[in-house]
């Protein structure tokens, strides 16, 4: 699937602690498959999926329109000794799944980190990111509330999901939510302020002070 | 942030990943450039073309004329142009086609991104480059080191440069012969790059006489036709002989063996004007004509509309276009490179070998995005019946052009160059052998041939300088 027959290229980047399965995540996404076995991810790798994206009105309806979307999914290195390499990958992505584990405490917690990681490396100040919870399979061993995790994404404006790479459930919700949000900043991006630069008012200015309420209609 | 904290072995696969990212990534550039150059079309189609001014009562993008009362148009918002209601994309909010399209591409071209990027991360190099992408050069400086071109020798001037410059800017498009004209010599650079690191020193020692055997070789063009340019081609002494040759002279003394030489450049390099006129036939534009004169032109770049500004003052000195009557119709053609985007043209001024223009040509470009390109500016003559004749060209880089300078936007006098030519004689044999690939019809053998004796006789000429 390597040619250039396609109308985005959307990239979109997995971050969290190690061990979250960011790696097992997006080879489900991308090959529909389930690998039990932990191989740590050296650093940086991608994978590539191309789909079909259906563009809607901001109103919520379908205008009927398709497109295709090359998706590179930027998958990170959780361990701490590679985060300046990582970090460094954030500014290039345009959408962040950001990740965590259900049956670890910590790696809830570390949510936190991760989100200023991301608002001091990411392209801009407010980047369109979604809250997972991975391993949500593993029911017995759940650390990790659905209601505590929810208020947190709340807290930050973004999207939470709850999902399963071994079983599949929520992941290609989770990714093409995403997908949908990047699609579109990308209309309001290209729409608002360019034009008038000198008399930008009210909209632009807005989106600019208040980084927490991004949320537009979506 | 760099990949020696790494093992070697991490530092492999990182590489191996950012390879993979650079795979995908040179498809997509492909996809932007296709995609820029499908509105550069566009919007060329459209108004504001110099040479037809449009008046107030025709839509801005077809032409069409507009009513006072009945379909008078309305006013774009993207560009303020007269729109008639055809060439509007949207409903109660439209925009014009161009204004569409320019939309459209910036979004799909992953362009909105790079800006936003840029509020938070100034863009200090000119240049979007992904952070795989930087470290990947940094950590594969070895597999480009054939890709660099050669500091070329201090007398050269400016031209030269800027066809180095192209290197690896060069993408082959299949437009029209025209186009593939520049393509195939771009794409030949690219190759003979690697001679000219070989070359290099050779180079700077016989400039002078190599000058020599171009014109010498395009005089000849001008009489014989392809034909016999191939045949002539026939009669180069093959591999094992030229080799025999060159060892002799070598034995008989210098003397002989700087005339062995020169001979030699004259045929090869006929050779080589011989197949692309064979080539050029086929559009009709090269004829072989000794360029001569020079051409005044001043840059400049406007920040507030972003646009390439070029005011092309005149020419003089310029060669007639048509020998036998002694006439000439000369008008100037601009294009940006590599894409060959934005063509622009001046009126064409009759009978004259010092036309004066006075036209300001504007090209609209991003600033950051003149970074790898040059200008191509040709002077043509406009024969009888569509006949245009090629009367030089001066090819200036935009990447290093100090706009902000005052001095530089200034008129300059440039010596008006022919086309296709290299400061190295690497170009030579690649010419022909590039030629195979485009001529469909059955003297393709021939050329492939007569390239293969090109070549030969290329290696001797090299091994006899450097036996020597």
């Amino acid at each position: 699937m390597t040619d250039g027959d396609y109308d985005y290229l959307i990239k979109l980047l997995a971050l969290g602690d190690s061990g979250v399965g960011k790696t097992t995540f997006l080879y489900r996404y991308t090959d529909n498959k389930f690998n039990p076995k932990f191989i740590t991810t050296v650093g940086i790798d991608f994978r590539e999926k191309r789909v079909v994206y259906t563009a809607s009105n901001p109103n919520g309806t379908t205008t009927g329109k398709t497109f295709k979307v090359h998706l590179q999914l930027w998958d990170t290195a959780g361990q701490e000794r590679f985060r300046s390499l990582t970090t460094a990958f954030f500014r290039d992505a345009m959408g962040f799944l950001l990740m965590f584990d259900l049956t670890s405490q910590q790696s809830f917690l570390n949510v936190r980190n991760w989100m200023s990681q991301l608002q001091a490396n990411a392209y801009c100040e407010n980047p369109d990111i979604v809250l997972v919870g991975n391993k949500a399979d593993l029911a017995d061993q759940r650390e990790v509330q659905e209601k505590q995790a929810k208020e947190l994404a709340d807290k930050y404006g973004i999207p939470y999901f709850e999902t399963s790479a071994a079983t599949g459930a929520e992941v290609d919700k989770a990714v093409i939510t995403l997908l949908d949000l990047v699609m579109k900043r990308m209309e309001q991006c290209v729409d608002k302020p360019p034009a008038e630069p000198a008399n930008g008012n009210g909209a632009t200015k807005l989106g600019d002070a208040q980084p927490n309420e991004k949320k537009c209609a979506c | 942030m760099d990949l020696n904290l790494l093992q070697t072995l991490e530092k492999d696969r990182v590489l191996e990943v950012l390879r993979r990212d650079k795979q995908l990534r040179i498809i997509e550039e492909d996809r932007i450039r296709r995609m820029k150059y499908e509105l550069q079309e566009l919007r060329r189609r459209g108004a504001k073309s110099f040479a037809r001014q449009y008046g107030e009562r025709t839509c801005a993008r077809c032409q069409r004329p507009l009513g006072k009362f009945w379909n008078s148009g309305a006013v774009c918002r993207g560009c303020s142009h007269r729109i008639c209601s055809r060439c509007r994309v949207g409903a109660a909010d439209w925009k014009c086609t161009v204004c569409h399209a320019y939309r459209e591409v910036k979004i799909r071209s992953g362009e909105w991104f790079l800006e936003e990027k840029a509020k938070k991360f100034p863009v200090t190099t000119d240049k979007y480059e992904t952070v795989g992408e930087k470290l990947l050069k940094t950590y594969n400086v070895l597999s480009h080191i054939s890709v660099v071109p050669p500091t070329p020798p201090p007398h050269l001037d400016y031209h030269f440069l800027s066809r180095s410059g192209d290197l690896k800017n060069s993408k082959p498009f299949t437009k029209s012969m025209e186009n593939l004209m520049v393509s195939f010599t771009s794409h030949i650079r690219k190759i003979s790059t690697s001679q000219n690191d070989v070359q290099g020193d050779l180079l700077s020692v016989d400039n002078g006489r190599k000058a020599s055997c171009f014109t010498y070789s395009t005089q000849k063009s001008l009489s014989d036709t392809d034909i016999n340019k191939t045949t002539h081609l026939f009669k180069v002494p093959s591999l094992p002989n030229l080799f025999k040759k060159s060892k002799d002279s070598d034995h008989e003394g210098s003397s002989t063996g700087a005339e062995e030489e020169t001979s030699f450049g004259s045929e090869y390099s006929g050779g080589k004007r011989g197949s692309s006129s064979s080539i050029s036939t086929e559009c009709g534009l090269f004829e072989g004509i000794t360029v001569a004169g020079e051409l005044e032109l001043a840059l400049a770049y406007n920040t507030s509309t972003s646009c390439l500004e070029i005011t092309v003052g005149a020419c003089r000195n310029l060669t007639y276009g048509d020998a036998k009557k002694r006439k000439c119709h000369p008008y100037v053609k601009l294009y940006v490179l590599p894409e060959r985007s934005g063509k622009m043209k001046t009126a064409v001024k009759k009978n004259t070998t010092d036309p004066v223009f006075n036209e300001v040509l504007k090209y609209q470009i991003e600033r950051h995005l003149l970074f790898g390109k040059r200008l191509q500016v040709t002077v043509w003559h406009s024969g009888s019946l569509r006949r245009k004749v090629f009367l030089g060209e001066v090819l200036i880089p935009l990447d290093g052009w100090r706009f902000e300078d005052k001095a530089s936007q200034y008129f300059n006098w440039y010596p008006l160059c022919p086309k296709a030519e290299s400061p190295s004689g690497g170009l030579v044999e690649q010419d022909g052998g590039e030629l195979v690939k485009f001529s469909s019809n059955n003297q393709g053998e021939l050329l492939k041939l007569s390239s293969l004796k090109c070549l030969q006789e290329k290696e001797t000429h090299l091994t006899v300088r450097q036996i020597r």
